[in-house]
């Protein structure tokens, strides 16, 4: 339960409207927000001035070609959309597929008795490993550019998505990886295409903690990057 | 002449209809540069960051709640949040949050040309906004359209963060008032 009364809400409350209340204060005001309709109809009376505050900028033609290429955008958008739709139906089928080869296995063993502790069921029974998440960044200032995943040490997964793409311009990228001790292998190549891009695939060296995924540009210059973190 | 509402444009988005699309990108699309352009001081960047707040509204349209706010609200808030996000690695920039707004220059010519362009409440708002003391119209500017914290914009003005929280405060209850005030009228 909140432990702020309305007046000390009251106060904080513009901020919580405006978007620039952070933290501990934010998460105390909406607890307390959420269950007080008057504060709750006063907030929104303010977010309604906030949101009318960038409505006073004065408008500015976009450069030519701008339409063309944001409908070219959602185009892409919509087309991966469906992609990533078939391809969770490819993904569920693969694993209902490995299951029911397990089974069938198990059922040919015609040993139930030996399932937990035979070697087939070992193998199966410890399921996929959860793969490592590694944060990628890029750009001048090393902002946030999307995620590569690591799972098993060899397979690899890039999902590239900026919010805002100048850090790196659409176009296509090698993906190199770099083991703790070895030397760079460019495992793919890979497309950025209005902010965002993604490839899997796998690496021949493995990629334990501490081993380096990047993008680089066809000079070679790394456009993007991350490093393995250790598995939790 | 007919002409299809916001809303109505919305829902064709949210639909897919590639017709309603490029009618909301048409309509809308200066606003959203606009913005973009003034909070980032990059053209460039500002292209990027309108077309990216187009694709997003297009993967919230079916989200879109009316009754919370009209569509321009909505999209320049994904807009502006976009821009900030921008902002914040891009920073220090040099900038005037009151020239931003376009509030410094009571030109007769300009206040008539847009006037009639602008909503009763926009033009209330601005209204109001120039009626404001210097030192609040900045804290708000800093606040509603950069998203600077009240922290943030007390070590920009040099005042105590007290001082900077009650600027920004006094400022938007005003602008509420401004908005309760026709509501109710």
């Amino acid at each position: 339960m909140s432990v702020l009364t309305c007046t000390e809400v009251r106060e904080l409350a513009p901020e919580l409207a405006l978007g620039i209340l952070g933290g501990a204060e934010r998460a105390e005001v909406v607890l307390h927000v959420n269950g007080c309709a008057r504060c709750q109809a006063y907030v929104s009376e303010l977010t309604e001035a906030a949101d009318a505050i960038p409505q006073l900028v004065p408008e500015h033609e976009p450069p030519a070609g701008f339409e063309d290429r944001v409908l070219h955008a959602l185009d892409e958008g919509r087309r991966r959309s469906r992609r990533r739709w078939v391809a969770s139906i490819a993904a569920a089928a693969a694993v209902a597929a490995i299951f029911s080869i397990t089974i069938v296995r198990v059922v040919e063993s015609d040993d139930t008795s030996n399932v937990a502790s035979g070697p087939t069921a070992t193998s199966t029974s410890a399921g996929p490993v959860k793969p490592v998440a590694v944060a990628m960044q890029g750009g001048p200032n090393d902002t946030p550019a999307g995620w590569a995943y690591v799972a098993n040490g060899h397979g690899v997964a890039v999902s590239i998505s900026y919010s805002v793409s100048s850090a790196v311009p659409s176009g296509n990228y090698g993906i190199q990886v770099t083991p703790r001790k070895g030397a760079p292998t460019t495992i793919g190549t890979m497309t950025i295409d209005a902010t965002r891009g993604s490839w899997t695939g796998r690496s021949p060296e493995a990629l334990g903690a501490g081993s380096r995924i990047a993008l680089v540009d066809a000079a070679g210059h790394e456009v993007c990057h991350g490093t393995v973190p250790a598995a939790e | 002449m007919w002409t299809v509402s916001d809303d109505a444009l919305v829902a064709g988005l949210a639909s897919g209809d590639r017709d309603a699309a490029s009618a909301f990108v048409r309509r809308f699309q200066r606003r959203v540069y606009g913005l973009a352009r003034t909070i980032v001081a990059d053209d460039r960047a500002a292209e990027d960051i309108a077309q990216e707040a187009f694709v997003r509204a297009w993967k919230h349209a079916g989200a879109y709640d009316p009754r919370r706010g009209s569509v321009v609200g909505w999209l320049l808030t994904i807009t502006r949040n976009l821009a900030i996000d921008a902002v914040r690695v891009r920073r220090p920039v040099a900038f005037d949050p009151v020239a931003l707004l376009g509030l410094e220059t009571p030109s007769a010519d300009r206040d008539l040309a847009e006037l009639a362009e602008l909503s009763d409440d926009t033009t209330r708002l601005r209204a109001a906004l120039v009626k404001l003391p210097e030192e609040q119209r900045r804290a708000i500017a800093m606040a509603g359209l950069l998203g600077y914290t009240a922290r943030e914009v007390g070590e920009i003005e040099g005042i105590p963060l007290g001082t900077a929280k009650t600027r920004i405060r006094t400022a938007l209850i005003r602008l509420r008032a401004v908005l309760v005030e026709e509501s109710t009228e």
